[in-house]
């Protein structure tokens, strides 16, 4: 009996700890939250800008690719690209891929908008800016050059800005659609009170968090919390059954 | 009258009436004959019942907005805190704090009549993030929880030193457990 | 029917209950003249006793309100003695292995024991498993035993009936009435089991964790929700039982007809059952973490857990008393003073359960304040009248001759001039828990000591009692008897 229990609380743990795998997480993501963008000026297809006049609209979130990437820059932007088709469309925002090479033409990005298929597609916009070092340190991005590999050293940043143009949540890496719906709620002003940090396996977590509904979904652990109420409901009402047979019998 | 004040007299007031009011039904007793009592028993609870109901939908519906999870949502905070409580010290730090080094940069100056924000997290076990004025009166807190970060915003109107106290037990050195950051 | 053996093991109950009580109350007295800076206790020594002061006290009066249900349930159904046996047993196993991890393993994460503090380990290594092995102990003895009871109500009253819903439907004349002593007894014994199970479920994480030597960890939050449920649903469950007791005897003792269950009685104690359970989210309001929806819950469930509370009990008592005439004594003086104590308290515990005044009283002093009012001045009392009254039935005489007046009054002196000083730190934001208080607390320390004095005029009643009752039980093992 106590083996069977044992065994049972064992595996158990084992399911429960496949569930749950650390997040991404990165310190730099926290810099320069709710100081304002730079309002630089924006060269795209359908002609010059200022950020400002983007982020006035509606909330953005900014990508920063070079169109000469070998590394992580398409598959950064493929993810991207799924992930918001997936979204609901009544979600107030709009993407801003920009270059941080100066090399870019407005050419190179009309080409990489056509590769992606979302030339036509109003909710994004592709750009390159003369003051990218200006737009670089007011987000805190720093690519590196590296001369032999004529690459840039660089993360694949993605900056939410709010249409007050404060930035107010960075992702770095190539993230999951619930990380986004994070940045989305935020950058339309809806406060997220709190955010789990990434650890080690964890059992039972009580919630996730599902920002599309704003609602913090029930996991495992709310089972966990319910189960002594249920428990003893249904001790009650066994229990009851079997009297009411008993008394049959009789 | 400021709300520690008001709930500490709200508080006399209603001990002291509901003392009376028990006194009184003792002394009615002593003098009672039988055949006495309240008379329409059932009529007067329901009345009780009704009237105590209404003043606590009231209470309810005047105090849920003033929650502090619904405080400061749709604005930018100046600036960002962040803290990291552990076992007796607290972090502060205006950039992220890295779990595995935790170090305060700087002496901490936040804003007087703006909103700041300040993340909170523990790297160990669970601590209390209580923010007190100068004289010493509880403004605003949150708990510091390991794993999770919870976001508190807060407007401070006064400048002047504020103390930073661990409110949840966390061990033998809790009540020494502190630091202090300024409003200018 | 109350047999020798009932008589016999309520006694052992009593006398043990009494014993530590007045132990505890000691504890809590040294832990308020070291924040009066009266003495000068080590920080680990101070959380040793506030560890032991807290676990003791809410476990003897939660197993006090278990023993009376248990005493008066004997009129209507048949109780298992072996299971009071049993559970007394391990009560006392428990007790001793939750002191020996105290004192002897300086173990001194406070009863709450709040997930991870255990394991941060700055105490004796074993002391950490044993507490929480103790802690199993007291938990499976008090389970089997509630579970005990409430089967012999189910064998005799149907589910419908022990939760008296047929009083809901019809409002007159319904076939078989449940008394109300069996109904709040129910109502409380489901919360009790409920509670316990939600120990055994934290308790089988903690192990989990100990034993997993590091491959996964428990969700804090899930733990703390999980602490207080089991926690606050304790302390709750208590006070009913001890309500319990109040609505089968207070009548009987004034000589008054006995409390009847209606349909606004049977509607209330529903209501409580279901509100208290969730009541304990409004110990979550400061971790923001929680759902908001959750928090939301935390205030509506405290506010309306005290309406029926309010609108049955308070006022069924103010009608059994009110221009009666009332035969007092010192048991039905202390139900009495216990509704007081228990309506004060329960006011302070409304104010604090509001999240917008929780901001600034959540971990001050307010909170025991409110819950020593509740206690001290509310369950405890219940649970001495039953003391009282069940110590005269031993020895077979209920008409007290002796006057009880200066008692009451230094009763009423001591414990709410303890409280009180509690609800002024409270309200000016000084911090619970702290073995010593910051300069800047000015009055902190003058307003501790205050209370431990007045505490100290409580612990003379409390003792002064202790000896009348325990005389009268001792008579109970005599060869005579």
């Amino acid at each position: 009996m106590l083996q069977g229990v044992l065994t049972f609380i064992l595996i158990t743990i084992c399911v429960a700890s496949s569930f749950s795998k650390p997040g991404d997480y990165s310190l730099t993501e926290e810099s320069r939250l709710y100081t304002k963008i730079s309002d630089v000026e924006l060269a795209t297809a359908q002609g010059r800008f200022r950020l400002s006049e983007v982020y006035g609209q509606s909330p953005v979130m900014i990508a920063f690719i070079f169109t000469r990437c070998s590394g992580i820059c398409s598959p950064f932007l493929l993810r991207l690209n799924e992930n918001i088709k997936a979204l609901s469309s009544k979600i107030n925002f709009r993407v801003l891929v920009v270059s941080f090479d100066s090399a870019d033409s407005l050419a190179d990005m009309v080409a990489l908008a056509q590769r992606y298929g979302l030339t036509a597609n109003s909710q994004w916009l592709f750009a390159t800016t003369r003051q990218i070092n200006e737009l670089n340190t007011s987000v805190g991005f720093h690519p590196v050059w590296d001369s032999t590999k004529r690459q840039y050293d660089h993360e694949a940043l993605l900056v939410g800005v709010n249409e007050n143009g404060y930035i107010v949540k960075k992702l770095t890496g190539i993230r999951e659609p619930r990380d986004l719906l994070v940045m989305i709620k935020e950058i339309n002003n809806d406060f997220v009170l709190s955010y789990p940090l990434p650890r080690k396996n964890m059992l039972f977590s009580c919630f996730t968090y599902n920002p599309a509904t704003g609602e913090k979904k029930a996991s495992l652990g709310l089972v966990v919390l319910l189960l002594p109420a249920l428990i003893t409901l249904l001790l009650l009402f066994w229990f009851s059954l079997k009297k009411q047979e008993a008394n049959r019998a009789s | 009258m400021k709300a520690h004040e008001f709930v500490l007299a709200l508080f006399l007031v209603s001990a002291i009436a509901i003392a009376g009011l028990f006194y009184y039904f003792f002394l009615s007793s002593r003098q009672a004959a039988d055949g006495g009592g309240v008379s329409n028993p059932t009529k007067k609870r329901f009345f009780f019942f009704t009237a105590l109901a209404v003043v606590m939908i009231i209470l309810l519906l005047v105090t849920i907005p003033k929650s502090p999870y619904f405080l400061f949502t749709g604005e930018n905070p100046s600036k960002v805190v962040y803290v990291a409580a552990k076992q007796y010290s607290f972090t502060l730090s205006s950039s992220a704090i890295d779990p595995q080094n935790p170090v305060s940069t700087e002496a901490i100056e936040l804003p007087a009549g703006q909103p700041v924000e300040f993340r909170v997290t523990s790297l160990d076990v669970n601590h209390g993030f209580g923010i007190y004025n100068e004289r010493a009166e509880l403004v605003t807190q949150t708990q510091a929880m390991p794993g999770y970060v919870n976001r508190l915003r807060w407007e401070f109107t006064e400048p002047g030193t504020y103390n930073i106290l661990c409110l949840e037990f966390c061990g033998a050195a809790h009540s020494f457990m502190r630091t202090t950051f300024t409003v200018k | 029917m109350t047999t020798l053996s009932l008589k016999k093991i309520t006694s052992a109950w009593i006398i043990t209950i009494l014993a530590l009580f007045v132990l505890a109350i000691a504890f809590g007295i040294t832990m308020r003249f070291n924040q009066g800076a009266n003495i000068n206790l080590d920080p680990a020594k101070f959380y040793s006793l506030l560890t032991t002061h807290g676990v003791t006290m809410i476990g003897i009066w939660a197993v006090a309100g278990m023993v009376a249900v248990n005493y008066l349930l004997a009129r209507y159904v048949p109780v298992s003695t072996s299971l009071n046996v049993f559970a007394f047993i391990l009560t006392v196993v428990g007790v001793v292995m939750l002191w020996v991890t105290t004192f002897i393993g300086h173990f001194h994460a406070a009863w709450t024991f709040l997930y991870p503090l255990p394991f941060y380990v700055a105490w004796e290594k074993w002391a950490t498993p044993v507490f929480l092995l103790g802690l199993g102990v007291l938990g499976i003895g008090w389970f089997v035993w509630a579970v005990g009871m409430m089967l012999q109500i189910l064998k005799k009253y149907s589910l419908r009936h022990t939760f008296a819903w047929q009083h809901l439907t019809t409002k007159h004349d319904v076939a078989v009435e449940t008394p109300p002593f069996i109904l709040i007894t129910t109502v409380s014994l489901i919360g009790i089991i409920v509670c316990l199970l939600a120990a055994v479920v934290l308790l089988v994480l903690f192990f989990a964790e100990y034993f997993s030597s590091g491959s996964f960890v428990n969700d804090p939050l899930l733990m703390k929700n999980l602490t207080y449920f089991f926690g606050h649903t304790l302390a709750n469950e208590s006070l009913y039982l001890g309500l319990a007791t109040l609505y089968e005897l207070m009548p009987e003792v004034s000589g008054r007809p006995k409390f009847k269950t209606t349909w606004y009685v049977a509607l209330g104690w529903n209501c409580t059952m279901v509100f208290v359970l969730t009541a304990f989210f409004h110990h979550l309001y400061m971790d923001f973490v929680q759902p908001v929806g959750f928090q939301m819950i935390g205030q509506l469930a405290s506010y309306f857990a005290s309406l029926p509370a309010a609108a049955v009990t308070a006022f069924s008592v103010m009608v059994l008393v009110f221009k009666n005439p009332i035969k007092w004594s010192l048991t039905n003086i202390l139900f009495f003073l216990g509704v007081v104590g228990w309506l004060i308290g329960g006011v302070g515990a409304l104010i604090d359960s509001t999240v917008s005044n929780n901001i600034f009283l959540h971990n001050t002093l307010w909170v025991p304040a409110h819950f020593h009012t509740y206690n001290a001045m509310g369950n405890v009392l219940f649970s001495l009248a039953f003391f009282n009254w069940a110590a005269n039935e031993f020895v077979g005489n209920q008409n007290e001759t002796k006057s009880y007046s200066l008692k009451i009054v230094l009763l009423l002196i001591g414990g709410f001039g303890f409280v009180l000083m509690f609800y002024f730190a409270g309200a000016y934001s000084v911090p619970r828990r702290y073995s010593v208080y910051p300069q800047e607390f000015t009055s902190a320390a003058l307003l501790a000591s205050a209370g431990a004095w007045f505490a100290c005029i409580y612990l003379v009643v409390i003792l002064w009692m202790f000896f009348d009752i325990v005389k009268k039980c001792f008579k109970v093992f005599s060869p005579s008897y």
